[in-house]
């Protein structure tokens, strides 16, 4: 059961990798999960699925407005960039490096497009990331505590 | 019993010290400080955070010793990462780290300009992480020195200490990196840190109520000129300036101390003036001391910043001048620069010194690389004014007052060394006819431009047809001292306040080396150049310098110095001695200026080096029976008096020059032999 689980859990990474979802700071992260932090893993991707979406949330606010203030939503989207690359996040952290691009152009067009492409690749990932978890959790129940 | 004591206070945070070491984290991003902080825990050190700017500031202003080091995102909301940097440095000496998912260079030059000693980029890897308590040492290094040295050899205990940690891999990198870097950059760091005094005593000899030391800030100084001022130097006796100055914690012993260095100073400066009276009259009356005073703030500055374990000598004049060697080049700058002046009416040291103040104050973070071109291309334009020189000089010590004075006299150094040559040309002409007293300075001067300029001197006046042979030679020199200097003085001179000793090592094997190299080329003879080079591999063998060379930590450099110094004091004077004569050999046109020399030397030595041998002998002893980092103190004492000691001898020289009409031969005799001493 245990062995099933922890082999599907295996795949689902992988395939993240494998689709460029996530970089080697998530191996990173993985590696830094022990007996110290052994949630670590699991702590650090729900902080970025809650304030991913946060952010994604304020970014869009932010362009709804008539007059859009770009350096907040630079701000935003710079901030985006760091919990994703923090994470190891890595196709979203590129869309980010798009969207800054945009923001510094000041095209509220090219802003709403990547804020729909990096809104796509957020929810992608966060479901992924989700099942990861709660795979991880099914796992941890197949043992019993230490 | 106070080896134990102080290992009891310290113990917990020093003894494996990377370990525990107490960082505040502070970024606004949950998921970066998350990461960050489990990050910082697997280097074990001691970790707080925060994802707000405002309340890190509070925490560290509530709490300014619960922490060693900072690392704060720059983008938060609350406040910008830079005004919390800037905020952390003008409040407390604390190392800032800078932390970014943007690499631009415009950025991070932003944060390296506002004082951050560190930046890196998101996402933050272990092996960076691994490495940052060396800025917090090299703050340390550039407070105090014993403390530094403490720290330095808690550092290198966690090789065996501590191996089996995780931070073993530190540990490794450690002993090594810890020293240069923290030396190298110490500087800039040092400059705040004045108030770091108290944890130091406390620390270092918390059972001893024997003498608090003294640090004989810039501001410290500058009240003392000023009660000095007050009260007539003939009339100002250690209790009155005590009082006029109403300073806590001082006492008379301190003031009497400082004192008796300042009037020393104030005698070998008088020495100088009385030949540039006219000269200085003619130049506006601009008060020789005054501006000696600023210089000895810098001076002061630098050898006091550098360690409170100096302070505890107090000897102001004597630390100044020997203790750093951009210090005495500043004290020994300004009389040339007037001379200088005087004669042309234009450039020199003192501007060279002066710009590469500034030149700090604006980058008190760049490389050296840059520091150089910089300064070449400022030194060009200041030779046009003169006004530029004056000012220069005054603002020099507020500049000091303000920041990275070693930065700016290594740079300095380096850099002078390439400019010289063209100043040489200018001046030398200008020169023929001369002073001694002038040549005399530049000579004395352990920078590479005093030398220059005394070459340049010497060819017009007495080798005019040889003129060009012995500038190429002169900017040879020139440039293999420069080579040297990047290598090790960069290195020492940044470092300066603990590396100080390393600095002027380098410094004074520099000046022998230009002195020679200007001998060579006056005798046309090139062996010297050779020797002195071998001179200057057999110092830098005992001391490691070829680890200086390449660019190691100044740290060894230091203590290699110190203890090569500490086992060579005695040898080092024959060696003087054995230099000199080399030089008369090699000057076999010249043999009689050789000798007469030699003769100066002797009679100079006599009133000098008294003093100096006792300084050494002692320094010697009190060496031996301690560590070799401890060495470095007491050595610096060492060095110091015995820079002083040349200086006193130059000035000597100087006056003895005057009244036989000895030629600058002699003078640069004397340079020499008094650099070698110094090097010692």
């Amino acid at each position: 059961m245990a062995a099933a689980l922890t082999n599907q859990l295996n795949a689902l990474v992988n395939n993240m990798f494998a689709m460029g979802l996530l970089d080697d700071q998530f191996q990173q992260l993985q590696i830094l999960q022990d007996s110290s932090a052994p949630d670590f893993v699991s702590e650090v991707v729900t902080l970025f699925c809650d304030d991913g979406e946060r952010i994604i949330c304020e970014i869009a606010r932010q362009l709804e407005k008539p007059n859009v203030d770009f350096d907040r939503v630079d701000s935003y989207v710079h901030q985006l960039k760091g919990s994703s690359a923090s994470v190891g996040a890595q196709k979203v952290k590129n869309t980010c490096i798009q969207f800054r691009e945009f923001c510094q152009q000041k095209s509220r067009d090219g802003c709403l497009k990547t804020l729909d492409l990096v809104r796509t690749e957020f929810y992608d990932l966060r479901s992924r990331f989700q099942a990861m978890l709660q795979l991880e959790q099914q796992i941890q129940a197949c043992y019993p505590k230490h | 019993m106070r080896p134990e004591e102080r290992k009891g206070v310290v113990a917990r945070r020093r003894d494996q010290f990377p370990v525990g070491m107490r960082g505040l984290a502070v970024d606004d991003d949950p998921v970066c400080l998350k990461v960050l902080e489990t990050l910082l825990l697997r280097c074990q050190y001691h970790v707080t955070t925060t994802n707000q700017a405002a309340i890190a500031l509070k925490m560290l202003r509530e709490n300014r010793d619960m922490f060693d080091l900072v690392i704060s995102d720059v983008h938060m909301p609350d406040m910008d990462g830079f005004k919390l940097l800037e905020l952390v440095g003008l409040e407390m000496d604390l190392p800032v780290i800078m932390l970014s998912v943007n690499g631009e260079t415009k950025t991070v030059l932003k944060g390296i300009t506002h004082g951050a000693c560190d930046y890196l980029l998101k996402p933050v890897r272990i092996e960076e992480l691994r490495n940052i308590w060396q800025h917090v040492i090299r703050r340390k290094f550039g407070n105090r020195d014993r403390g530094n040295i403490d720290i330095y050899e808690e550092c290198n205990k966690p090789p065996n200490a501590d191996s089996d940690h995780v931070h073993g891999h530190v540990s490794c990198v450690s002993p090594d990196q810890s020293g240069r870097p923290s030396k190298k950059r110490k500087e800039y760091c040092s400059e705040e840190e004045d108030e770091g005094e108290g944890n130091t005593q406390e620390i270092d000899d918390p059972s001893a109520p024997k003498k608090p030391r003294v640090v004989w800030s810039v501001e410290l100084h500058r009240k003392f000129v000023a009660a000095v001022n007050q009260l007539g130097i003939d009339k100002a006796v250690p209790k009155r300036i005590l009082e006029l100055m109403n300073v806590e914690k001082l006492t008379r012993e301190n003031v009497a101390s400082h004192l008796q260095k300042y009037r020393l100073y104030l005698k070998r400066l008088s020495a100088v003036a009385s030949q540039q009276v006219s000269i200085v009259a003619a130049l506006g009356g601009r008060d020789p001391f005054l501006h000696m005073g600023a210089f000895e703030g810098l001076q002061g500055y630098q050898a006091f910043t550098s360690s409170s374990a100096l302070s505890s000598f107090t000897s102001h004049g004597l630390l100044n001048s020997p203790r750093n060697n951009p210090a005495s080049l500043g004290t020994q700058g300004v009389p040339a620069s007037k001379s200088i002046q005087t004669v042309n009416g234009s450039h020199t040291l003192s501007h060279s010194i002066s710009d590469a103040n500034k030149y700090n104050i604006s980058l008190p973070g760049s490389q050296h690389g840059n520091l150089g071109q910089g300064l070449a291309t400022s030194l060009g334009q200041t030779q046009m004014q003169q006004k530029w020189i004056h000012e220069e000089t005054d603002d020099l010590s507020t500049i000091l007052s303000g920041n990275v004075l070693a930065n700016g006299m290594s740079s300095t150094l380096q850099n002078v060394s390439p400019l010289l040559p063209q100043e040489l040309v200018e001046c030398t002409q200008a020169k023929i006819g001369t002073q001694p007293s002038v040549r005399t300075t530049s000579v004395n001067s352990e920078h590479l431009e005093r030398p220059v300029g005394v070459s340049s001197s010497l060819l017009d006046s007495h080798v005019s047809q040889q003129s060009t042979v012995p500038l190429s030679g002169f900017s040879a020199s020139g440039l293999l001292i420069h080579g040297s200097f990047n290598n090790s003085c960069p290195t020492k001179l940044g470092g300066t306040s603990s590396a100080c000793a390393p600095a002027r090592s380098s410094n004074d094997l520099m000046v022998a080396r230009e002195t020679k190299a200007g001998a060579s080329s006056f005798g046309g003879t090139m062996l010297l150049p050779p020797d002195m080079e071998q001179k200057y591999l057999n110092f830098g063998g005992g001391n490691d310098f070829k680890q200086k060379l390449d660019e190691r930590g100044a740290d060894n450099l230091i203590f290699d110095w110190n203890s090569v110094a500490s086992s060579q004091l005695p040898s080092n004077i024959g060696a003087h001695h054995s230099v000199s004569q080399r030089w008369n050999n090699s000057n076999s046109n010249r043999s009689n200026i050789g000798a007469r020399m030699i003769g100066q030397t002797s009679s100079n030595a006599s009133t000098v080096m008294p003093q100096m041998k006792t300084d050494l002998f002692i320094s010697g002893d009190m060496l031996m029976p301690k560590n070799v980092s401890d060495l470095s103190i007491p050595k610096l004492q060492s060095e110091l008096s015995s820079s002083s000691c040349s200086f006193d001898g130059l000035l000597n020289s100087i006056v003895k020059v005057e009244k036989d009409d000895v030629t600058f031969s002699d003078d640069l005799g004397c340079g020499d032999f008094y650099s070698l001493g110094a090097c010692i």
